[in-house]
């Protein structure tokens, strides 16, 4: 009875947390690759059939962890670390160039960005930049999501995002804040 | 409310009958209304409780076998996908191990330890209403996770790494910890209770050579449920921090270790094994007796089998892990000890057949089932000789030869004899006779269909067939295969259907049954069918083995004990000389909350750490309540 209370609670999130999409129609995908971007390509909408979806790149426990897969087999790691950045920039200490919104990272690793972001969108289907997107959102999380990736099998250098370690290692460095590109965290 | 001890009007000594029983049902009762349900601690009602749960969970992993083979019957089937497959296998293992085979066998010696022993309740009654709750919440936690397509998918022994953080993604393989979790504390609980019934509450003159065969063999089993269970515990715990918070039990990089996974896993699985098939193996040396009309055959060495099998089976865990990669010597050493593993599975065998030998058979159901038994789990041990080689067991490692196996020794090994005792207790459990007719039908269709559906997996596996795979290609040669085993496993759930229509329908309008319709031996058959909530009116005394055969008209009894408050004997250990009467607990409705409090703390540390601080306050709270000192008769010394 206990067991049936609590289940029904997290029965609302639960059924779109883990459900498994192994493959995307082809209409959808195409469909979910129509972002509509800002002019300065920061910021925008995505397309209607991501909420239809219900934000499935956001609060997917597969897609999130997927996504983290991603980001080491695309090299992501090379320039940007575990998310405290390198020759690119960080994703953990709470500052994005390009604003948190998912169609600003979506477009990003679609297209590319100046100083040395490369374009993904001819390596990567629609689905896997979408993956990646929510993944990389998630590093700089606040606040842990449960849908969220754990540890993976390796030398730890940080919390897990499971843990929102953007929330213990938050930097605001020597740069100033600024209003253009996007808004503050 | 303290009386004077002796009050010389409250003993059951020179009182007439219906004024004993009278006294005696109003101290036992249970009140009627969802209350008095709730707060219950009557072994007979929560073992009740425990038999049916367990066969519902029996019937939905029923459902998830027939799903499986639908898939199955043909190649590129699309009924079900991949991920939904590996959610099936995995709850169908799952739960039929830890919500069916485990429980069902503790919840019929919950039943009828106490009755075969000659007491009135179960030891810490309290606490086995708790395990109850605490069995039911788990078993609700896993299928409400599975209809939330939350079930988990990573096998039922869920190895790391595929069941670790890096590869579970969401919340699946932690429903699968925490359910162990669950089953884990409520199989501890009733395996303490019957430890201390058999240990200190036989009826008096019950001697370690005059326990029946079934209590023995709970007895050991017991033991190796407080022995094996905690390495899970460990292990299931050990997950859920690697998962939840990131420690490194298992993260070769940090100095965790993956085969520690599968050795903790299998010192516990294999236990478990056996956990399963002892209480078994004693429903069947108990049930021979009063169908093959005589003793069963070689006493001593039967409960040195069951004790020996115990023993053993804490040396065998390695045989799973013959493909890990292990010492050379290693392997050496489990193939020996699990070889060993026959000479008492075949003492017991011998016995059954001498008994059976020399007997004047009744070929009534539970024989059928017996005799079923001992066929498909021959068959069963002879395959497991077969795995136990090391150089075999590398070809068919992870092959539905495996699958073979493991289901002729647990369905040929622990379901038959399960369905055996189940038409043999019926009229104990309640009152009623099942059909003999429908008896035999679900018999014969249960044993044609399970050798036909079970018998051709060893082919598929020597064919290379792999387990766990939700379908496979036209042009492998297993189609032909896969289509008879899907048709035969139609007889086997027909026979089960039928099975349970005649459980059903018995209860309802069976024949009313006598208090001991198979003239049997044991204690439980001397009360009446059902027996009164106190079990007994007089606590009985033995003088043998097979005290209804042996004393027929007039079975000793002892008196002195108080009408008026809950009271049992307790006597020595090995001579069953009487030492005290002790109170039993009475009806409390705290167990239960006791088991809410712990279910909310358990599925709630799933989702955050913080869950083990703030969930145990509520469990403190009920604990207190549980035990809180009321100064009523109970608490007497």
């Amino acid at each position: 009875m206990a067991g049936v209370l609590l289940g029904l609670a997290a029965a609302l999130a639960g059924c779109q947390r883990e459900e498994r999409q192994l493959r995307l129609d082809p209409p959808i995908a195409d469909a979910l690759d129509k972002i509509a971007l800002m002019p300065n390509r920061i910021g925008g909408a995505p397309p209607d059939v991501y909420f239809v979806l219900g934000r499935p790149y956001e609060v997917n426990a597969y897609n999130l962890s997927q996504g983290k897969r991603l980001y080491a087999w695309f090299g992501c790691k090379s320039c940007h670390g575990d998310g405290r950045g390198g020759s690119g920039p960080g994703f953990l200490d709470g500052w994005w160039s390009y604003g948190p919104e998912m169609v600003s990272i979506f477009a990003s690793i679609r297209d590319g960005r100046p100083h040395g972001m490369p374009a993904f969108g001819g390596k990567m289907t629609t689905d896997q930049i979408w993956q990646l997107a929510g993944y990389v959102q998630t590093i700089g999380s606040y606040e842990g999501k449960t849908a969220a990736p754990s540890r993976n099998d390796e030398k730890q250098t940080r919390p897990a995002e499971n843990r929102a370690p953007a929330k213990l290692l938050f930097d605001e460095g020597p740069s100033p804040v600024h209003p253009d590109q996007g808004p503050t965290p | 409310m303290n009386r004077p001890v002796a009050a010389p009007d409250t003993r059951d000594i020179d009182i007439e009958r219906t004024r004993l029983t009278d006294a005696l049902a109003e101290t036992w009762k249970t009140p009627s209304g969802i209350w008095g349900a709730l707060a219950t601690v009557d072994h007979k009602i929560i073992g009740r409780r425990y038999i049916f749960t367990a066969f519902v969970f029996l019937a939905l992993g029923g459902v998830l076998a027939a799903l499986m083979r639908i898939q199955l019957a043909q190649p590129e089937a699309r009924l079900l996908g991949p991920d939904r497959y590996n959610q099936i296998f995995t709850m169908h293992g799952a739960n039929m191990m830890f919500l069916f085979a485990v429980p069902v066998m503790e919840a019929v010696a919950v039943y009828l330890v106490p009755l075969m022993v000659g007491t009135r309740n179960i030891a810490f009654p309290r606490l086995n209403a708790f395990s109850y709750w605490i069995y039911l919440a788990g078993g609700t936690l896993l299928w409400t996770a599975f209809a939330l397509d939350m079930g988990p998918d990573v096998g039922w022994f869920a190895y790391v790494p595929l069941s670790g953080p890096q590869y579970g993604a969401g919340k699946r393989a932690d429903i699968w910890a925490q359910m162990i979790t669950f089953t884990e504390i409520s199989a501890l609980a009733v395996a303490v209770e019957l430890v201390v019934t058999i240990f200190k509450q036989r009826a008096p003159g019950m001697t370690l050579d005059r326990i029946p065969v079934f209590v023995w063999a709970m007895l050991v089993t017991s033991f190796l449920v407080i022995m094996a269970m905690p390495a899970i515990v460990l292990e299931s715990t050990s997950l859920i921090l690697d998962r939840l918070v990131g420690t490194h039990f298992f993260n070769p990089a940090e100095g965790g270790d993956v085969l520690l996974w599968q050795h903790l896993f299998w010192f516990f699985g294999h236990p478990e094994v056996y956990i399963i098939f002892l209480p078994a193996a004693g429903m069947v040396s108990t049930m021979i007796e009063p169908f093959a009309r005589r003793p069963a055959f070689g006493y001593l060495g039967l409960v040195m089998a069951l004790i020996a099998t115990g023993i053993l089976a804490f040396g065998l865990w390695v045989h799973h892990m013959f493909v890990a990669g292990l010492p050379r010597l290693g392997d050496s050493f489990f193939t020996a000890s699990s070889m060993a593993i026959a000479i008492p599975a075949g003492i017991q065998v011998f016995c059954w057949l001498a008994t059976l030998w020399d007997g004047r058979l009744v070929f009534k159901t539970p024989l059928l089932f017996i005799i079923g038994f001992i066929v498909t789990f021959v068959i069963g041990g002879l395959t497991g000789v077969m795995v136990a080689s090391v150089p075999f067991d590398t070809q068919v490692h992870d092959t539905y030869f495996v699958v073979a196996h493991f289901h002729y020794v647990l369905i040929g090994g622990a379901v038959f004899p399960l369905l055996a005792a189940i038409h043999y207790w019926f009229p104990k459990l309640t009152g009623r006779m099942m059909s003999e007719a429908l008896g035999q039908w679900s018999f014969w269709l249960i044993f044609v269909g399970f050798n036909a559906t079970f018998f051709p997996m060893h082919i598929l596996g020597l064919e290379g067939m792999p387990r766990r795979v939700y379908t496979y290609q036209p042009d492998l040669p297993w189609h032909g295969l896969n289509l008879f085993i899907s048709l035969s496993a139609v007889i086997l759930i027909a026979g089960f259907l039928l099975f349970f229509i005649n459980a059903i329908r018995s209860a309802r309008v069976g024949e009313v049954a006598l208090d001991n319709p198979w003239d049997a031996p044991t204690l439980e058959w001397a009360t009446t069918s059902p027996p009164p909530s106190y079990n007994f009116a007089m606590i009985p005394v033995v003088g043998s083995l097979h005290p209804l055969w042996d004393d027929r008209d007039s079975l000793a009894v002892a008196n002195g004990l108080r009408t008026d408050r809950r009271e049992l004997v307790v006597t020595t250990l090995a001579a069953a000389e009487p030492q005290a009467r002790e109170a039993s607990p009475r009806n409390s409705i705290w167990p239960l909350w006791a088991a809410i409090a712990t279910a909310i703390m358990l599925i709630w540390s799933i989702f955050s750490p913080w869950a083990v601080v703030w969930g145990s306050v509520p469990v403190a709270v009920a604990l207190i309540g549980w035990f809180w000192p009321k100064g009523a008769p109970e608490d007497e010394s």
